[in-house]
């Protein structure tokens, strides 16, 4: 009797597992293909959730939208790339992260996926998702197309009756003008150790004329132009406050600061700028030569090489990055990549910053493009910290930040 | 007998299995790891290098600096929440009402997570918002740029840690002075001692082991300090806040040099036994003795 019922179990539990098969495989042709993006959070995130539903749609397809800080999803993204199966279809990268996720093969090549580089992409930021930088396959398409911008209080200017800055002689003077009148802060620096410095620091630093490094991969702080570079910095400190990227936005926007460096989604929302906004100066003094100054800090989107989904997964790319949908995601905090997006009559004529955005994209410059940029980033921000501290003078700075750079790309 | 001690094993295997997947062969593989040159996305193309991660570890300023603030950071956090819990502890073992409510409401920080500590305190030192500076500003003073300024970053992340921790030894400390019997409080009263003398020779030594106990965990838990600094300062200004676990954060995760942070975090090991070796050597020797009696 118990062999019995111990048998009728084993063929019960049998045909139930049979069945169960059969029935997810019949239903498995019908199930939408998942598609997993690892993304940078905020309104990237919302812009994507925007237009999404369409390709879903058309492609029986689920997206799946991570939204991660930006050095959470650097970390997991790197760590699931040696995985044979890996949990992200989509992936979003920095600009700078490029060259090491190219060297380290993390991205899909596009082009043996049938996606190819499109003209109608602003140029700086196409060049960012080719490995070797601007010349090698595409490995990545830009899909938001940050761009650092002057940001000023128009009525503390106007107050004081000062033009907007075109160099950065006139906006330390400027600076000078406003501390002094008690008014509020005359800039804003953005001095916390690390990236921040980094990015606050390198748009004069460029219009200085000075380049991170020569052509040889040697560092190039401790010249004539860093020096000038960071002693306008320091001067600029003196004539303001040093705030993270809240107060920034809040100081300027409210009038009790007058000028900052920003990125546009710090300021402009929805179309609307709480502070208004120009190219960076692009020269040191009136009677130096113009330089390209607007750091670019797009964020760009490649297909995972180790996906399950790699074509369906180039089709979203293709889909998210196409014309009509930077359009609907402009309206959801997107920043667009292409040049027909930021001339469109209806989108400029609601977005006013769009044309100063596109004419800085296009004047755009871009971090040295080496695998060894964060550790570059770390060295620098720490001795300019120090210079802004004033547990360094400016030389001894310069002159470490050098050795240390120059120690990293040995 | 045998089968009583192949018992015994069986149930001690799964405790087993999991110290050796989870301790001892991280363990393990961080210090080989610290002898090549692996970094996470080169696969596992690493190689030996000796001990050349450890030299450049010891010639890095920035790593010693690294060191020096943990170090500094330790000490002051541990006396100053020790000194405070026992002080807070003392005083509300001497109250006659509002002790529940007191124990309470005291334990709240430390329940939140480092993180939700981290971001509170960065809304509330902000210098153009925060509430802090609004206070400061009624008073006549400030504003103070807590989080940028070289001289006050690295004493604010320290009042962030205190406030957050003290409640911890102030519960230990509290629970351990509950445990005091009272016949030798009475005892002392009937003998004529005073406050400071009961306090010298009764409590105190009643509670030395759970005090060494707070520094020994305490001691621990600064030397990890990472979330608040990550957070508040990245280790700024000026180098004023890198503590160790940042440092092993920046190169080891972020950067994915693993040799280099498997390195930097034996170092931090080694350095967490040097300082705990002692309060480890008295607990387990308490123990040993209590197991004799």
């Amino acid at each position: 009797m118990k062999k019995r019922m111990v048998a009728l179990v084993s063929i019960v539990t049998a045909v139930s597992i049979m069945a169960g098969c059969q029935s997810s495989s019949s239903t498995s042709a019908n199930e939408p293909t998942k598609l997993v993006i690892a993304a940078r959070g905020g309104t990237h995130v919302t812009a994507m959730e925007a237009v999404k539903e369409t390709f879903e749609q058309e492609h029986n397809a689920q997206i799946e939208i991570l939204g991660l800080e930006a050095a959470d999803l650097k970390q997991k993204v790197s760590l699931d790339s040696t995985s044979k199966n890996g949990a992200y279809d989509l992936i979003m990268a920095d600009d700078p992260w490029m060259p090491e996720f190219g060297e380290a093969g993390i991205f899909a090549n596009l082009s043996e996926l049938g996606v190819e580089a499109d003209a109608d992409f602003e140029e700086s930021s196409l060049a960012l998702g080719k490995h070797p930088y601007e010349t090698g396959d595409l490995y990545a398409l830009p899909f938001a197309g940050n761009v650092q911008l002057f940001f000023y209080n128009k009525e503390l200017l106007d107050k004081h009756s000062l033009s907007v800055p075109q160099t950065w002689e006139e906006v330390v003077n400027a600076a000078n003008t406003i501390q002094a009148s008690g008014d509020g802060a005359g800039y804003v620096i953005r001095g916390q150790q690390g990236n921040p410095i980094v990015s606050d620091f390198l748009p004069i630093f460029w219009a200085h004329g000075g380049q991170v490094f020569d052509d040889n991969w040697n560092a190039q702080l401790d010249s004539e132009a860093g020096r000038k570079a960071l002693d306008t910095y320091i001067n600029l400190l003196a004539a303001g406050v040093n705030y993270e990227q809240t107060d920034i936005v809040s100081s300027v926007s409210e009038g009790r600061a007058a000028m900052a460096l920003g990125w546009p989604s710090w300021f402009i929302s929805e179309g609307k700028a709480s502070a208004n906004y120009a190219p960076i100066p692009s020269k040191a003094s009136a009677s130096d030569a113009e330089a390209s100054t607007g750091m670019i800090g797009n964020w760009m989107m490649g297909v995972a090489a180790n996906s399950e989904n790699k074509e369906l997964a180039a089709k979203f790319l293709t889909f998210i990055t196409s014309s009509e949908s930077q359009k609907v995601m402009a309206q959801h905090g997107g920043v667009p990549t292409r040049k027909s997006v930021y001339l469109d009559s209806e989108l400029s004529a609601k977005f006013e910053h769009f044309p100063v955005q596109l004419e800085a994209l296009q004047n755009s410059v871009a971090r040295p493009r080496t695998t060894k940029w964060s550790l570059v980033e770390e060295a620098l921000g720490a001795e300019l910290s120090a210079a802004i501290a004033g547990t360094k003078s400016i030389e001894d700075a310069l002159a470490s930040a050098n050795h240390a750079i120059n120690q990293i790309m040995q | 007998m045998y089968s009583r001690r192949r018992f015994q094993w069986a149930m001690l295997a799964p405790v087993i299995l999991l110290l050796i997947g989870l301790t001892v062969f991280p363990f393990i593989y961080t210090v080989s790891s610290s002898f090549t040159d692996h970094y996470y996305l080169a696969g596992d193309s690493k190689q030996f290098i000796g001990i050349a991660n450890y030299k450049r570890l010891l010639q890095d300023q920035l790593f010693l600096q690294a060191i020096w603030n943990t170090v500094k950071f330790m000490l002051l956090a541990v006396s100053i929440e020790t000194a405070l819990g026992l002080a807070i502890a003392l005083l509300v073992e001497s109250m006659r009402r509002g002790k529940k409510v007191l124990r309470v409401s005291l334990l709240i920080p430390s329940l939140l997570p480092p993180v939700t500590v981290a971001l509170i305190w960065q809304m509330m030192l902000s210098n153009h918002n925060g509430i802090i500076n609004h206070l400061l500003g009624w008073f006549g003073a400030g504003p103070f740029n807590f989080l940028m300024d070289v001289n006050l970053a690295f004493r604010t992340i320290l009042f962030i840690d205190i406030w957050q921790w003290t409640p911890f030894a102030f519960l230990l400390l509290y629970a351990a002075l509950q445990a005091v019997p009272r016949s030798q409080y009475e005892a002392a009263r009937v003998d004529g001692a005073g406050k400071l003398n009961i306090f010298t020779h009764i409590t105190l030594p009643n509670i030395i082991p759970t005090l060494l106990l707070v520094i020994l965990l305490r001691t621990i838990d600064t030397f990890r300090l990472f979330d608040k600094v990550n957070i508040l300062t990245g280790g700024g200004p000026a180098n004023s806040t890198m503590t160790v676990t940042q440092y092993i954060y920046r190169h080891g995760v972020f950067n994915l040099q693993v040799g280099y942070g498997a390195a930097a975090s034996v170092i931090m090991v080694a350095l967490v036994l040097a300082f705990t070796v002692f309060y480890i050597k008295r607990s387990i020797g308490g123990s040993e003795q209590d197991g004799h009696r």
